[in-house]
């Protein structure tokens, strides 16, 4: 976390392990109770995947180099793929030190700072290791994501071997620029907005805010120490060296996801397709119906509406007459409803892949059933289903949790996407990749709702996404609720879990019985 | 990335109306590094990769075209200062850049595979001038390694049976080669901040570094993990299908059925047959979350994983019909699956390539693993088979995997060593011919006629170049 500016959110952590106040993403709260996480493979007793060991990923480089954002997507990533992981900020344990308006010695970050420097600085440490492998040893963590600055090459060894002698591996990953550019930007985006640059001129904020961390923090070795596990990525991913990293499953995957991850800020919108002509069949793959055309056209008029109206905003605020927005691609799944949905928007230029990643969840043979009759062929099933809606499977049919294994792939090439990008699919499928890119849990994955009358757009940050609703207007009330490839059941009275509540959306919105209400914020938040 | 995207066109003729699509990004990867490096050996995989995800990839061998001009040339022939060598090596290049150039121009041509040392900047510098001016991306990928251990063993296993050194003593091939090696490393410059500008990666004594610059696309960062997953330990993958299920006695497809009594029987033999083949080395099974693979491997004594992407591939509708039914209730259908069963999509199921896509992640933690020993379905097994032996769309869909045997795969250097094991526990085969009717075979086979049908088969179905085998139950591939 930023070192300097960050009092404002100090001041809303409540505890020093931060949970996140907002509904907006839950990036940083501890999951409450074991849970599976949306991705995780299998479960083992000590809670930890078996094909690999304990790791402390430990940032180093300078304020403004993208720490936070890489500690927080890496936290994403990792959770989704079910390992326990937990970001400890430095920054947080050095306010609770001093105090929300403690003064920190200037020479805090010199090499030969004063002796009561040195101890301040070692007792902050060592509280903040203390908590680190307390995570890892007793509460079944298996990787901690370590957020300071790690300026020297002395106390990156000290801390490695600190680690080793509790048999945990350190894998080190520098951000590093070697492009001003990057970093005024990075400057200009995160740090400046804070109140205590009111007022000032952006190039004076950013200028003030350079000298004061190449005062406070004059010694910076860059890694070069072939015998440690690092990472280091220049220019934001522009260049990236692996060193010494082929010890096990994870450090590959975090290097693979590293190689895809960018700084650059860019939004994704999710939709629905339209109904189609033979709505309760999942396996004819029908095709659109004229209600689901109708559906395409408003849909495709209203998010290019919604974005020329976001362009004028900008220039309002001052952009340039010419400010283009960054391009638009859309997925779609490669069921013929979503492609028919998608065609409109390639029929006015835009560039649309299908994706055979992205199909529904797949019911199996409960197909088209009454619930009484599921109730009454498979009790047990049911059963199970109340305990476990996102892992347990119907006969035949795709859990959450398969679902979520499946979209892999396309969760590395989101992240890689440069452009704005539009996601039409089953709702099965937007509850996983919402589920992803807010950091939801798996109990509440199966619950989340996308009426067909709304577009979702995520709005990304890097210290934690939000999400906002775009109105779909003119459509018949009928469209709107629930997913045409659901199957029929009847609504449950309330309190009572539907054997569906995974798979199902109830056929009418307000009858008393809905899910919980997804965790979207209306409004946008910027934390920092 | 460019804007404009592609649909297969053969898949979009097959498929109930939608294909698969590929970026429409060609990219040339030009292997650097001194002689026994392990370029070839890279650049094969790689190939075999790509094809097996259905991206066109072809590898380009300058030491070839050099070949057809001087076809053992000794190591003076490598020296810098022979005006004669430097100018044939040149045109060697020269002659493969073109032909990668001109093979570029199909539309399904994704990626292209430059296999030489490529050692001077000047060099890559030309090779990236040229395909800039195809509008072809290049990516970089240099192997340095400077352990003296691996290099030799490295020469000793893979170059003195180069087709340079054909019929000469290993012993003077070696010494030839290093001579050779010797004559490269001159003028050898690795990829440095001059080259800033380009696409790279470069992999330092088999991975202990890995510098990565300027990965362009989602493509290149996928080729990069790939390669940055493969090592060189020598391991062995055992594949076998579940014992014999119900389905399997009535003929049904798909489902979630239970072993039938040799089905059960298989499954006890099995942890002999591994042994066996195994020996004592430490092993992981996979299974699928289907139970007729739980079932089978339950008497193994090895810890276990089950994958959802090991699951049979699902038939949709027609899940738990047999193929007769099929053919009467879904004639067209039937036929369809015939002419393209690599494409073809069951109505609310899955196509061949569907299953290849989601087995991905499997083949890479597969890279990546030491010896694993996976129990799953026939259509699943085929795949896996096609990847290890690059077997091609058309014939792995059709290849014969009889139930109760156990296939030993062993990767080399430059092919996989296969092995098949029989338990001696008959079992229906499920087998049909391209085109045949839909009969069910009831009658059971013996382990040997079983065996003798393995082989036949596998001469008819399987790659041309194994069609001399040896023996039913030893045998080996050889690839190129």
């Amino acid at each position: 976390m930023d070192t300097l500016l960050t009092a404002d959110l100090a001041a809303k952590s409540f505890m020093l392990r931060r949970r996140s106040s907002t509904n907006v993403d839950a990036i940083h709260d501890l999951p409450e109770k074991e849970s599976l996480a949306p991705a995780q493979l299998y479960s083992t007793e000590s809670g930890r995947l078996f094909h690999s060991g304990r790791i402390v990923i430990s940032t180093v480089g300078l304020p403004a180099r993208g720490k936070t954002h890489i500690s927080v997507a890496l936290a994403r990533y990792l959770r989704w793929l079910g390992v326990k992981t937990h970001i400890f900020h430095l920054g947080d344990y050095r306010r609770a030190h001093v105090g929300q308006t403690g003064e920190m010695p200037d020479d805090y970050f010199h090499v030969n700072a004063s002796s009561s420097s040195v101890l301040l600085r070692n007792k902050i440490l060592k509280k903040c290791r203390e908590e680190i492998l307390h995570f890892l040893n007793h509460e079944n963590g298996q990787i901690a994501i370590y957020d300071a600055v790690n300026p020297l090459a002395a106390g990156r060894r000290a801390l490695a071997r600190e680690f080793e002698k509790h048999n945990v591996q350190t894998l080190f990953i520098e951000s590093a620029c070697t492009d001003e550019r990057i970093i005024e930007e990075n400057v200009r985006s995160v740090k400046i907005s804070s109140p205590d640059y009111k007022n000032w001129t952006p190039e004076e904020a950013v200028r003030d805010y350079l000298q004061r961390i190449n005062s406070r923090i004059p010694h910076f070795e860059t890694m070069e120490e072939t015998d440690l596990h690092y990472v280091k990525m220049i220019n934001a991913g522009e260049r990236v060296i692996v060193n010494n990293c082929a010890f096990g499953y994870l450090s590959q995957r975090i290097v693979f996801y590293l190689l895809n991850l960018h700084i650059k800020s860019r939004q994704t919108y999710f939709c629905r397709a339209g109904t189609t002509k033979d709505e309760e069949n999942y396996k004819a793959d029908a095709s659109l119906s004229a209600e689901g055309e109708a559906y395409a056209h408003k849909m495709t008029d209203t998010l290019i509406a919604h974005r020329e109206s976001e362009r004028r905003n900008l220039i309002a605020h001052g952009a340039p007459e010419s400010t283009a927005l960054k391009p638009l691609n859309v997925w779609t799944s490669t069921r013929r409803r979503t492609v028919e949905t998608g065609a409109e928007f390639e029929a006015r230029g835009y560039r649309v892949r299908q994706r055979s990643q992205m199909s529904q969840l797949n019911p199996g043979v409960c197909e088209k059933m009454s619930e009484r009759k599921i109730r009454e062929k498979f009790p047990d099933e049911v059963a199970k289903h109340e305990q476990d809606p996102y892992h347990h499977r119907y006969p035949r049919a795709e859990s959450y949790h398969d679902l979520a294994v499946r979209l892999e792939p396309i969760i590395l090439e989101l992240e890689r996407e440069q452009n704005d990008l539009l996601i039409i699919a089953h709702e099965s499928v937007l509850r996983v990749l919402y589920g992803y890119l807010m950091a939801c849990s798996a109990t509440d994955i199966p619950k989340l709702q996308f009426p067909r009358n709304e577009i979702i757009e995520i709005i990304p940050a890097s210290y934690n996404n939000s999400a906002k609703r775009i109105h779909i207007p003119g459509l018949p009330q009928k469209l709107v609720p629930g997913s045409p490839e659901d199957i029929q059941i009847p609504v449950a009275p309330s309190g009572t879990a539907s054997p569906f509540s995974g798979i199902g959306t109830p056929a009418e919105e307000g009858s008393g019985s809905l899910p919980l209400r997804p965790r979207i914020a209306v409004t946008s938040h910027s934390p920092t | 990335m460019r804007p404009a995207t592609r649909t297969r066109g053969s898949s979009n003729a097959v498929t109930n109306g939608v294909g698969v699509q590929a970026e429409d990004t060609r990219i040339c990867v030009v292997m650097v590094g001194l002689p026994a490096r392990g370029k070839s050996l890279i650049a094969q995989k790689v190939v075999r990769y790509l094809g097996w995800l259905s991206i066109t990839a072809k590898c380009f061998n300058v030491g070839n075209y050099r070949r057809t001009a001087t076809p053992q040339p000794n190591a003076a022939f490598f020296d810098t200062s022979n005006k004669e060598g430097e100018r044939l090596r040149k045109a060697a290049a020269e002659a493969a850049v073109d032909d990668m150039c001109k093979w570029f121009r199909s539309p399904d041509n994704l990626i292209a595979i430059l296999d030489a040392t490529n050692s001077t900047k000047p060099r890559r510098r030309w090779i990236k001038e040229r395909c800039d001016a195809e509008g072809i991306e290049t990516i970089f990928v240099e192997s340095k390694c400077d352990r003296e251990d691996i290099i030799l063993s490295n020469i000793l296993e893979v170059k003195t049976t180069s087709p340079d050194y054909e019929g000469l003593d290993p012993e003077h091939a070696a010494k030839d080669f290093l001579e050779r090696i010797k004559m490269y490393e001159r003028v050898y410059e690795t990829l440095d901040e001059d080259e800033a500008d380009m696409t790279y990666c470069k992999i330092i004594n088999v991975g202990s570094q890995v510098i990565i610059n300027r990965i362009q696309d989602y493509l290149q960062s996928r080729v990069v993990y790939y390669l940055m997953n493969l090592h060189i330990k020598p391991r062995s993958i055992w594949i076998s299908r579940h014992g014999e299920s119900m389905y399997n006695l009535s003929g049904q497809i798909g489902g979630d059925a239970n072993l039938s009594a040799r089905g059960r029987k298989y499954a006890e033999e099995l942890p002999t047959l591994v042994k066996r083949s195994a020996g004592d080395s430490p092993l992981t099974v996979w299974t699928s979350t289907l139970k007729r693979t739980a079932q089978t491997a339950q008497h193994l004594p090895y810890e276990k994983l089950a994958w959802k992407a090991l699951d049979e591939l699902d038939s949709g509708v027609c899940d738990g019909l047999t193929y007769a039914e099929i053919e009467e209730k879904y004639p067209r259908d039937f036929k369809a699956r015939d002419e393209d069963k690599y494409n073809y999509r069951y109505l609310g199921g899955e196509s061949y390539r569907d299953v290849v896509i989601r087995l991905e992640p499997i083949i890479m933690e597969l890279e990546r693993s030491e010896n694993i020993l996976i129990v799953t379905h026939q259509a699943v097994l085929r795949c896996i088979y096609a990847y290890f032996m690059g077997s091609t769309q058309e014939k792995s869909p059709w290849m014969e995997v009889p139930l109760h045997c156990l296939i030993r795969l062993t990767p080399r250097a430059y092919k996989t060593e296969e092995e098949r094991l029989f338990a001696d526990v008959p079992a229906v085969s499920t087998w049909r011919e391209k085109g045949s009717k839909a009969a069910h075979q009831v009658q059971t086979l013996s382990i040997s006629e079983c065996a003798e049908m393995c082989t036949d088969i596998a001469c008819a179905q399987d790659t041309p170049e194994n069609s001399r085998r040896p023996s039913p139950s030893i045998a080996a591939q050889t690839k190129p």
